[in-house]
């Protein structure tokens, strides 16, 4: 028999293939390193996994749309999503680096875990079939379960695994389910041909929306959409802080990428339909998100609850259900991704370790002691309200900009009206680190990874914000 | 003077493992001591796989008994074993909440059953013929078109294998 | 089609009804003369110390998990054997990289001990 439509086109799947085998070499150097190892080189090695998978993507950019085995598709969209996990995945292990030690002793599997986990995360940017969906989203799910519990000493990171687990679980459930349906419809689980039958009137739609409705539970589930949000500050509070920097972009990535390829793929024509339901859950999810957050002491419970605002933000780019509303959803995931993994990246550099969180105390008139951290938390803090000229300001321009061009101005309006009521406890934060009296600030942990991740994503937040066009027309052509 | 309908001897097989199934489902929940819900959750998966057998999906069946009888089911029953205090008494948690839960649930079935009473199922696309090799096509099916997501079921089971001992074993130093 | 599960019905009714009725035989017709010997927890035997409902140990818990990963990938694998006359080469390579990652789990759970008995 003829094989060779094995290696046909599998370059579609090389940065996965160089994050997979990234993280065996981890576990093959993590047994056999000597028992008294620290395990440093560890992270190096993951460090290096993540830049190859970098270079990777970099290599199949601008290749002609392709499929692997009817499972996996290269496109740009695929290629987006790759480049903000893997810069997320990127921060996250500079991040790790002096964490890990101290919150466990297994550090190979730590780095093993982020690895798969973004392995996961990047494979659900090009997958167009759903049961590879389910398998990628599990896969990333099962790594983060793991790793969010990780902390073990920590009796708050172990509640939090368990809740994720099982709410997680609960989820999947839903989402299986909602698939199954859908393969019911259309008798195909790829998701272009379930479009195809759908178009021709061959599918049957009661079975369809029905399926339709449980995958919105699943996928409103990961992306902490408004009434399926209580997990997410129990689990950002709890989970160690690289891993929920991690956890709060790549996972909404990649939840955000499967979403837009269901609706974009199988159910383009019905957008009248799902844009209203997608419009009702951004509404509540950027009100309540932002509401919450101002009423938080923690640190981590703020931006928790932030980024469940965030998400709503991006939600309204999708509404529209047009290429210019996904090119600025991918837009805004990398300038949150910069802008919000700094933030946590502060966090871990005045976090008590056995604390695991910062509370008010923790960071007022920090400016005193540390000028340069200060700086970078404001310029996140900034960025994260949408100030101009920082990498959130044209997040958010780009996302309102496709509501209103897609004809949802008073959604956009809700989103600027949102963006206001956030920039009070973002700019709150900011006064507090600058003008109140310096209380018992902890000792700043420090490290190489941490100060190079905090530097690198305070100047990412600042060139692309000076730089916007730059990354707009990386991005602009992705959305398709 | 309308007749009763005779139900043919599937139906009465079908009807009687139903019952067992939503009973024994019904046990879970309700029972107060945590190690019978746990017997009746393995009662259930054995419901489930009968009604597989029903559908004439052999191989779920099966699945359904090595993995969710088999193993799914021993696995909770050891988690429950491990706690000493959770195998005698009214040991299933059962709070304040349970009679909204109860409704919430009860309007969801009434809510599903509306909605799917009211809908046309798509009619099977072809009977299946008694000596269609069917698992020899889907193991074909896994190995061509299916062959990315069965290496990254094996990448998920070598996650699950990791992550599991990683939380579950002692703590050394 | 459903006829050949009528053995599997029966045999499921007589493996009910048999115990049953043994233990409800004996319990019918056996005589009854209780005293406290008989009523030993075992007859003839030590009593028990403490409670029977022993607490068992973490390990058992760490083995059944590592079996039901195994058990899900014996269920991967029957079909992509019965198919072997059609996929030979390429189901036999694609069924290897599978264990082969599965593999990578064990070797990691044997080199961090889980399999030993402790």
């Amino acid at each position: 028999m003829n094989l060779s439509f094995l290696y046909e086109n599998i370059h579609v799947l090389l940065p996965e293939a160089i994050l997979f085998l990234g993280a065996l070499a981890v576990v093959g150097a993590d047994l056999l390193r000597p028992k008294d190892g620290d395990g440093r080189g560890l992270g190096a090695l993951a460090l290096l996994t993540v830049v190859a998978g970098l270079v990777g993507t970099a290599y199949i950019w601008g290749r002609p749309p392709a499929t692997y085995l009817g499972g996996a598709s290269l496109d740009g969209f695929a290629l987006g999503v790759r480049v903000v996990v893997l810069t997320a995945a990127f921060f996250a292990v500079l991040l790790s680096m002096g964490y890990a030690p101290r919150i466990t002793w297994q550090t190979g599997e730590y780095y093993a875990l982020l690895l798969l986990a973004t392995a996961g995360m990047s494979l659900l940017g090009a997958t167009t079939e759903l049961a590879l969906l389910f398998v990628a989203l599990e896969t990333f799910s099962l790594a983060l379960y793991v790793l969010t519990g990780i902390y073990r000493r920590n009796p708050r990171s172990a509640e939090a695994s368990l809740k994720y687990f099982l709410l997680g679980g609960f989820a999947s459930g839903f989402f299986v389910y909602g698939a199954a349906l859908l393969y019911g419809a259309g008798g195909t689980t790829d998701l272009a041909l379930l479009g195809q039958r759908l178009a021709a009137g061959e599918a049957n739609t009661s079975l369809l929306w029905a399926g339709m409705a449980l995958l919105l539970v699943g996928f409103g589930f990961k992306l902490s959409l408004v009434p399926f949000h209580m997990w997410t500050p129990d689990v950002y509070q709890g989970a160690p802080t690289p891993i929920t920097a991690f956890m709060s972009v790549g996972t909404k990535t990649a939840a955000l990428a499967g979403f837009i390829r269901v609706l974009g793929t199988a159910l383009p024509a019905q957008q009248a339909t799902w844009g209203w339901a997608l419009a009702v859950l951004a509404v509540l999810t950027m009100t309540v998100g932002n509401l919450a957050a101002l009423r938080q002491m923690s640190l981590k419970r703020m931006l928790a609850y932030s980024s469940i605002a965030h998400a709503g933000y991006i939600l309204v780019a999708l509404v529209p259900g047009t290429a210019q509303g996904t090119a600025a959803a991918l837009f805004y995931l990398f300038a949150y991704g910069l802008m919000n993994i700094g933030a946590f990246a502060v966090v871990v550099a005045l976090e008590r370790t056995a604390e695991n969180d910062v509370d008010q105390g923790g960071f007022r008139g920090m400016a005193t002691l540390y000028p340069a951290l200060a700086a970078a938390m404001a310029v996140f803090m900034f960025s994260l309200a949408g100030i101009p000229p920082l990498a959130g300001f044209f997040g958010k321009f780009l996302v309102f900009k496709a509501a209103v061009e897609g004809g949802w101005t008073w959604l956009a309006v809700l989103g600027v009206l949102n963006s206001a009521i956030s920039a009070y406890y973002y700019l709150r934060i900011t006064v507090a680190i600058y003008f109140d009296q310096a209380q018992a600030v902890p000792a700043r942990n420090a490290w190489a990874g941490l100060n190079l991740g905090i530097a690198l994503a305070a100047l990412g937040t600042v060139l692309v914000g000076i730089y916007p066009s730059l990354w707009i027309a990386l991005f602009q052509g992705l959305g398709g | 003077m309308p007749t009763l309908p005779v139900p043919t001897f599937t139906q009465v097989v079908f009807v009687l493992i139903a019952a067992f199934t939503v009973i024994s489902g019904l046990g879970v929940v309700v029972a107060r001591n945590l190690f019978h819900s746990a017997l009746l959750l393995a009662a259930t998966f054995f419901g489930v796989a009968g009604l597989y057998v029903m559908l004439e999906a052999e191989f779920l069946a099966v699945t359904q008994i090595l993995i969710y009888v088999g193993a799914v089911a021993t696995l909770i029953t050891f988690a429950i074993m491990l706690t000493r205090g959770a195998m005698h008494g009214e040991t299933n948690p059962l709070n304040r909440q349970w009679g909204k839960a109860a409704l919430f649930a009860f309007l969801f079935l009434v809510g599903l059953l509306g909605y799917l009473g009211g809908i046309p199922w798509p009619a099977p696309f072809q009977a299946i013929q008694a000596d269609e090799g069917l698992i020899a096509r889907l193991g074909e099916q896994l190995v061509t078109r299916y062959m990315v997501s069965l290496e990254v079921m094996g990448l998920l089971l070598m996650v699950a294998l990791v992550g599991a001992i990683l939380l579950a074993r002692d703590d050394k130093p | 089609m459903l006829s050949q599960y009528l053995f599997i019905l029966l045999f499921t009714a007589m493996a009910l009804v048999v115990p049953v009725m043994a233990i409800m035989m004996g319990h019918l017709l056996g005589p009854r003369h209780p005293d406290p010997v008989k009523n030993a927890v075992y007859e003839s035997g030590m009593e028990t110390i403490g409670d029977t409902w022993v607490q068992f140990r973490a390990q058992y818990y760490l083995i059944a998990l590592i079996f039901v990963v195994f058990d899900v990938e014996a269920v991967f694998l029957f079909p992509i054997a019965l198919a072997y006359k059609d996929v030979n080469a390429l189901g036999a390579g694609a069924a290897i990289f599978f264990i082969l990652l599965l593999l990578v789990g064990l070797l990691y759970d044997w080199r961090k001990g889980a399999l030993e008995w402790q």
